[in-house]
């Protein structure tokens, strides 16, 4: 009685194992293996990446914490986009940290030089077939902040835009970096000492404002 | 002397005429030049034209035979507007098909015009065909972890052989004892056979409950954790091509890392910053897993069926729906990760958690994500405490540092073990 128990015991380990362990993910680790308590991996509380939840934009008319107030113009206001302000006070810090981004998110095509040669196009031989802009000289360096600002929210020609990956301020950050160095450095910006960035506290574009009636649908730009 | 460099001068001469007569020969006519051409295509015309490629203007193979008469496209590039107010049937169908106007270059001289349109001549004619044909990566699969398998295989026979081998010697050891037993008379009990054998079927089942013991807690250990996961994606995205051949930024699309607890699975429009243009995949083969060729253009075209994109019309024509990605990495409900805290604060890579990402055609989870693995790299990985704002609050290991006392602070000495810093 007692060595059958034993057995059994035994045998309830080894056949545990090989269940737990010989069909765990499949060929090429193509499933995620086997888990206990569901519920704890496929939460309800947070199931991201379905067809319910992912890719959704924020509640309309709400504004995160610490972001900058939301920017009214529309896409075609181009005119008016030129007046805009940069509502930031930037220290030298804030630039830097604009050089930063634009490596990140605009180097890519227009170049860390600004030259419009980033590793996308390469002369013409990148995978990207249109001739990103020139920002250092030409045309496009006469832009002012504001109408930076502008094609990086909404874009421009085949250029996409830019607000889900950059809020405002960062965006402001990059217009107020780009300036400085186009033209070899003709505009330089005005700089604050020390390290902090306050915000100006009106919003930006307040003439702006009142010329183009604000919009639900662009209370995300 | 002199005579030899006479002649020698009279052969310099007559090659030097050849070339004066050549080069005025060719000022006089001036064929258009189709490389001087593609510098200026290329600083004017590219930004909103290709060649082959419909962008924010038309393709412009065979612009020529599209324009009824070649002043009025002379015209037309030195001012679109003042040939749209003549009201050119041609010009107008083109205005009102792109719904932009092309900006005056007045700057372009006529030649450099005949030369901008050699240019496009020229790549017409080639097809466009300087790129995406040299598709050469003749490694399309491998397998590198044929070696182990097969020593372990080699291990488990020996053994096997060993255990025979003293089977049997044990057997003749008491068969022998028998015989001798025997020989002397005295009388030996008939032998247990070994399965009756109380000795070996406890030796039997020591060394099962220890084996299977083994494997039941490893598996055990095992159950939830998904370290080497690589699931099939409804698209076939490749980190190595993106990230690694075209040096996008890892935080060009997965902008969270910086900024909250998720990196960010990228929305789609982030895909079609870049994929409006690019339509069509030129770089090497792409193989899966399973060691099947990938068609990386017919995989842009899922992006395109999933965003309602019209490559044709160069126009969202449908409503976009989401890409149902696969999440990869998933930490239980319990856990308590965030992954700007890692990267702005810990001014972590992505690769120490990630792996060698951007060698890597599909994504395999490259840590366990287990506790001991997290608690492992807290003890080990020194905080970035010089210049950094986030740990200005720990005066005293400032002060230590400065006088000395220690050399460098971990994870650990900041409270990077306390069990509510993940578990709350």
């Amino acid at each position: 009685m007692k060595r059958t128990s034993n057995i059994l015991i035994a045998a309830a380990l080894v056949s545990g194992a090989l269940v737990s362990v010989s069909c765990n993910r499949g060929e090429n680790n193509r499933k995620p293996g086997r888990i206990y308590m569901p519920d704890m991996y496929e939460s309800r509380a947070y199931e991201f990446y379905n067809e319910k939840v992912s890719s959704m934009k924020p509640v309309d008319g709400t504004v995160k914490r610490g972001e900058l107030l939301p920017y009214h113009l529309k896409a075609e206001d181009t005119a008016l986009a030129n007046g805009v302000k940069n509502p930031l006070i930037l220290a030298k810090a804030d630039l830097e940290e604009g050089k930063r981004l634009f490596n990140i998110y605009c180097g890519i095509c227009h170049g860390t030089k600004l030259d419009g040669n980033g590793p996308l196009y390469k002369d013409g031989t990148g995978p990207y077939v249109a001739a990103p802009a020139n920002l250092a000289s030409g045309a496009k360096a006469s832009y002012t902040e504001g109408r930076l600002f502008h094609v990086m929210t909404y874009g421009y020609n085949v250029m996409g835009s830019y607000a889900s990956q950059l809020d405002r301020t960062q965006r402001w950050k990059i217009a107020a970096y780009i300036r400085s160095v186009q033209n070899g450095g003709a505009n330089p910006p005005t700089l604050v000492d020390g390290d902090t960035k306050p915000a100006a506290a009106p919003a930006p574009a307040e003439a702006a404002t009142a010329a183009a009636p604000t919009s639900d649908s662009t209370a995300h730009k | 002397m002199y005579r030899r460099v006479s002649i020698r001068m009279r052969k310099h001469f007559v090659s030097v005429l050849v070339l004066c007569v050549g080069m005025i020969a060719s000022f006089s006519v001036r064929a258009a030049d189709p490389s001087k051409g593609k510098a200026l295509f290329q600083s004017n015309c590219a930004s909103c034209h290709n060649v082959q490629k419909k962008l924010t203007g038309p393709a412009l193979a065979g612009v020529e035979g599209r324009w009824s008469d070649k002043k009025l496209l002379h015209q037309w590039i030195h001012n679109s507007a003042a040939v749209l107010a003549t009201g050119d049937q041609y010009a107008n169908a083109l205005y009102n098909e792109y719904k932009i106007s092309m900006p005056p270059f007045p700057s372009l001289s006529d030649a450099d015009v005949d030369d901008i349109l050699a240019y496009i001549a020229q790549q017409e004619a080639q097809g466009g065909g300087d790129k995406g044909k040299d598709n050469s990566n003749p490694n399309p699969t491998q397998n590198p972890e044929e070696g182990s398998a097969n020593n372990s295989l080699l291990f488990g026979i020996i053994t096997l052989i060993l255990a025979v081998v003293a089977l049997i010697l044990l057997q003749i050891n008491s068969n022998l004892n028998k015989l001798a037993a025997d020989k002397e008379g005295v009388a030996v009990p008939e032998p247990v056979p070994f399965y009756k054998n109380k000795a070996y079927i406890a030796l039997v089942i020591l060394v099962m409950f220890m084996v299977g013991g083994y494997f039941t807690i490893n598996g055990a250990i095992g159950l939830g954790r998904q370290k080497d996961y690589m699931p099939e994606q409804p698209i076939f995205f490749s980190h190595k091509v993106h990230p690694g051949m075209n040096q996008i930024n890892c935080l060009y699309c997965h902008a969270g890392a910086e900024k909250s607890k998720h990196a960010m699975i990228p929305s789609e429009n982030i895909c079609m910053n870049c994929h409006k243009v690019i339509s069509e995949y030129s770089g090497g083969d792409l193989f899966n897993a399973e060691g099947k060729k990938i068609n990386g253009t017919a995989e842009i075209a899922k992006l395109y069926e999933y965003v309602g994109w019209d490559a044709n019309a160069k126009a969202y024509t449908k409503p976009g729906k989401p890409i149902p990605w696969t999440k990869i990495h998933n930490l239980p409900d319990h856990v308590y990760f965030n992954h700007s805290q890692h990267v702005v604060a810990g001014k972590q890579q992505c690769q120490t958690c990630h792996g060698p990402i951007t060698e890597e055609d599909e994504v395999h989870q490259f840590a366990d994500l287990s506790m001991g693995w997290c608690i492992n790299c807290h003890r080990t990985t020194k905080v970035q405490f010089a210049d950094n704002k986030y740990y200005s609050i720990f005066e005293k290991f400032h002060q230590d540092v400065k006088d000395g006392k220690i050399d460098s602070v971990t994870v650990e000495m900041v409270g990077g073990t306390e069990c509510q810093k993940c578990h709350y």
